[in-house]
């Protein structure tokens, strides 16, 4: 009896351990934009549609282009293996066009990194590992092909469908923005030593710009403020889906769900699916001690069997 | 256990037709995977970035383990609610279990773009705590030992009587080792899918927007938890079905009534939670128009309705044919709701379609063709079946039982 008491105790310890430590990540708050958050705003109507950002990105992250059928020019009309960042034309029904840049959103609770099993996928400074020159808060979304697995829960779990995967290759990667991250010139001060997308450095109408995420903010709610007849009124990453660190303006009459973008509720996804997984394990309290009482029941109804049965069988 | 249930190695020839269609099968999956090595993931499927799993995690993963479900849900039965007259289902179960989450795993490995880094799954310290999917890796590939642990006894007593003294030896000394311990690792059989099988449900929480909302919901898991019973004990009736078929398995008709009244309460539940649930959360208007989405919804609420009715009728129950079809229904009921809330409910964007290529049909059907093969040579070799009238105990590769060749 003692022998077996302690063992079930044993047991119990095991069994505990490994699940209080998945348990450990419930203590889940929502996640709020860091104060040296880093990202882009994107004005749809400064948008000439001349796509340099596309062949400059390429350039930049050393990505094959895109050739067209004859073979002359690169024109990815969707992000791909090869395509980080694109320029997409839509057109609106009185024969107007809108442009929409399209990359990765940088979110403040990403989806991505939520669900990515050894954090290959991590919002730079707050992985389960630090990286070398990380820097804290700067919130990139960096992807790091050593631990990924190719198991693409990041496609599935991405509202803006954003990573993307290269289908044909025996050792593929997990392919999107990085916000130019390795771009990145310590000699530099501010935003420019942390990152430095090229597509905000070739960008003629300067359409898209780069800095931190609170003063982008408020140059876009400037804009609004300043011409109200131009814009739509809204700027769309402040709070859609807990919000993002790249932020976009549209025009008057065309709505972000034209341009593509997802309407989500101002709760993350990641703050939904963890709280809602999470919440029955309470800490991992709750298999420690169903495992006891499993353990518990089973070994005295056992016991009851062998005693009516009054010969042991093995199973 | 009494005298006379007790499983027996089953013996006969070990090349029968079926175990030659099976190989068959598997060998063309094999030929898949092995180009799927050299050429990507992309070349053999159908899967795109819209639809970045198709049928490989949603059949391959979450069907096959919902069917080797049964193990759990049976154990639960039997050894948490100590209802000892389960327990001729059980090994059949657990060794159906051992080898459908067996081959889960195995074709999550083909699945995987960058496979090689799989062994950090086995570093805690990289673990990313907050995944759903981790939860899932890591509970699945414990469970995996612990179903194969669990199949142990039926071998140590196969070894047990052998006529060669080196195993008979190792059994003989080891059986009852094993069955000092077993309760420590029922216990983890019944607490791992618990957890497992719900977070197969939330994997699609984080879907959020692109799931159709008759599918989305924070009761995922629960749903679930509640098809994997269902799915377990349809499984569980009708491998004994088809064992009594084939190999003169011990089927006690009264003891699948029992069993089968279980898993209509099973089915009904499921059905009132989810219509609850989207009554009150005012999704009632997404039954108002019928489309693509609402048709799988319909087909798949009869599917769960349509078993639940026949398990409580007492024709069905005394019908030995009736009763296996029910049991079929249900597994396929929970096989429906598991495929459509991971593809036919799922919106990978615009642009994006999906219909699973030849490719990925071999590799499915191939993995669960050598899954039959599997549990054929087991079951052959080793005491996992009960078989009727078996008066004397198990002798392993004797007894000029029927052949296999009848299915």
């Amino acid at each position: 009896m003692r022998i077996s008491r302690r063992s079930l105790l044993k047991g119990a310890v095991a069994a505990g351990a490994a699940t209080a430590v998945v348990g450990r990540a419930e203590a889940r708050e929502k996640r709020e934009v860091e104060a040296e958050a880093v990202g882009m705003l994107y004005d749809s109507t400064l948008c000439i549609g001349c796509r340099a950002c596309v062949t400059k990105c390429k350039e930049a992250n050393g990505l094959p282009y895109d050739r067209s059928a004859d073979g002359l020019y690169d024109q990815p009309d969707d992000l791909n293996g090869n395509t980080k960042n694109v320029i997409k034309v839509l057109a609106s029904e009185g024969g107007q066009y809108a442009f929409m840049k399209q990359q990765c959103m940088h979110c403040v609770d990403p989806s991505c990194v939520s669900v990515c099993m050894m954090g290959a996928l991590h919002k730079e400074g707050q992985g389960t590992r630090h990286h070398d020159g990380e820097v804290r808060g700067s919130g990139i979304v960096l992807y790091d092909k050593n631990t990924c697995v190719g198991c693409r829960y990041c496609q599935i779990a991405c509202p803006y469908l954003i990573p993307k995967f290269e289908w044909t290759k025996a050792f593929p990667l997990i392919v999107k923005c990085e916000l130019c991250r390795h771009r990145a010139d310590p000699k530099k001060a501010g935003p420019l030593a942390v990152a430095n997308p090229a597509c905000c450095e070739v960008c003629p109408r300067e359409a898209v710009v780069y800095g931190k995420r609170a003063e982008l903010l408020a140059e876009a709610k400037r804009r609004l403020a300043a011409n109200p007849q131009k814009y739509n009124g809204h700027v769309y990453g402040e709070v859609e889906g807990g919000g993002t660190q790249v932020l976009y303006l549209a025009a008057k009459g065309v709505e972000f769900k034209q341009l593509g973008l997802p309407e989500l509720p101002e709760e993350s996804q990641a703050y939904f699916s963890e709280h809602v997984s999470h919440m029955p394990y309470l800490n991992g309290i709750t298999p420690i001690a169903l495992y006891a009482a499993a353990a518990f029941v089973v070994r005295r109804n056992r016991k009851k069997e062998e005693a009516a049965e009054h010969h042991g069988e093995g199973k | 256990m009494s005298g006379h249930d007790h499983p027996k190695a089953i013996g006969g020839k070990l090349f029968s037709p079926l175990m030659n269609v099976c190989l068959g099968l598997f060998a063309l999956s094999v030929a898949v995977m092995a180009y799927r090595f050299f050429a990507g993931v992309g070349p053999v499927s159908a899967m795109s970035d819209g639809y970045a799993w198709g049928i490989w995690e949603p059949v391959n993963v979450v069907v096959f383990t919902g069917i080797g479900a049964g193990a759990y849900s049976t154990g639960l039965l039997c050894y948490l609610l100590n209802q000892g007259k389960y327990h001729p289902l059980v090994r059949p179960a657990v060794l159906l279990g051992a080898i459908a989450y067996s081959l889960a795993g195995a074709s999550i490995l083909i699945a995987l773009g960058r496979y090689w880094n799989v062994y950090w799954l086995f570093l805690p310290g990289v673990w990313n705590l907050g995944s759903v999917l981790l939860e899932v890796a890591a509970c699945v590939m414990t469970y995996v030992m612990v179903l194969w642990i669990e199949v142990l006894p039926a071998v140590l007593e196969g070894a047990a009587d052998s006529k060669h003294p080196f195993w008979a030896k190792i059994g003989k000394k080891w059986g009852p080792v094993l069955a000092k311990a077993m309760p420590y690792f029922i216990a983890a059989a019944m607490i791992l899918p618990t957890m497992h099988q719900s977070s197969l449900g939330g994997l699609m929480l984080i879907a959020g927007p692109k799931l159709n909302p008759l599918w989305h919901t924070a009761l995922l898991p629960t749903l679930a938890l509640i098809s994997c019973l269902a799915m377990g004990y349809g499984a569980v009736v009708a491998l004994t079905n088809i064992l009594h078929m084939t190999w003169n398995a011990k089927a006690d008709q009264r003891l699948f009534a029992d069993l089968s009244k279980v898993n209509g309460g099973l089915l009904f539940l499921f059905v009132v939670v989810r219509l609850v649930d989207i009554a009150a959360h005012g999704k009632l208007k997404y039954l108002g128009v019928f489309d693509f989405h609402l048709f799988f919804f319909l087909l798949e609420t009869a599917l769960f309705l349509v078993p639940a009715f026949m398990f409580f009728s007492k024709k069905v129950q005394q019908n030995r044919g009736k009763l296996l079809g029910a049991a079929l229904l249900s597994i396929l009921a929970g096989a429906l709701w598991r495929i459509d809330a991971y593809l036919t409910a799922y919106n990978g964007g615009d642009g994006f379609e999906y219909m699973p290529s030849l490719g990925e049909i071999a590799v499915t059907v191939g993995m669960a063709a050598v899954g039959v093969a599997v549990f054929l040579v087991v079951a052959r070799f080793f005491p996992v079946v009960v078989v009727d009238d078996a008066r004397d105990h198990s002798h392993v590769g004797a007894g000029q039982v029927q052949a296999a060749a009848g299915r």
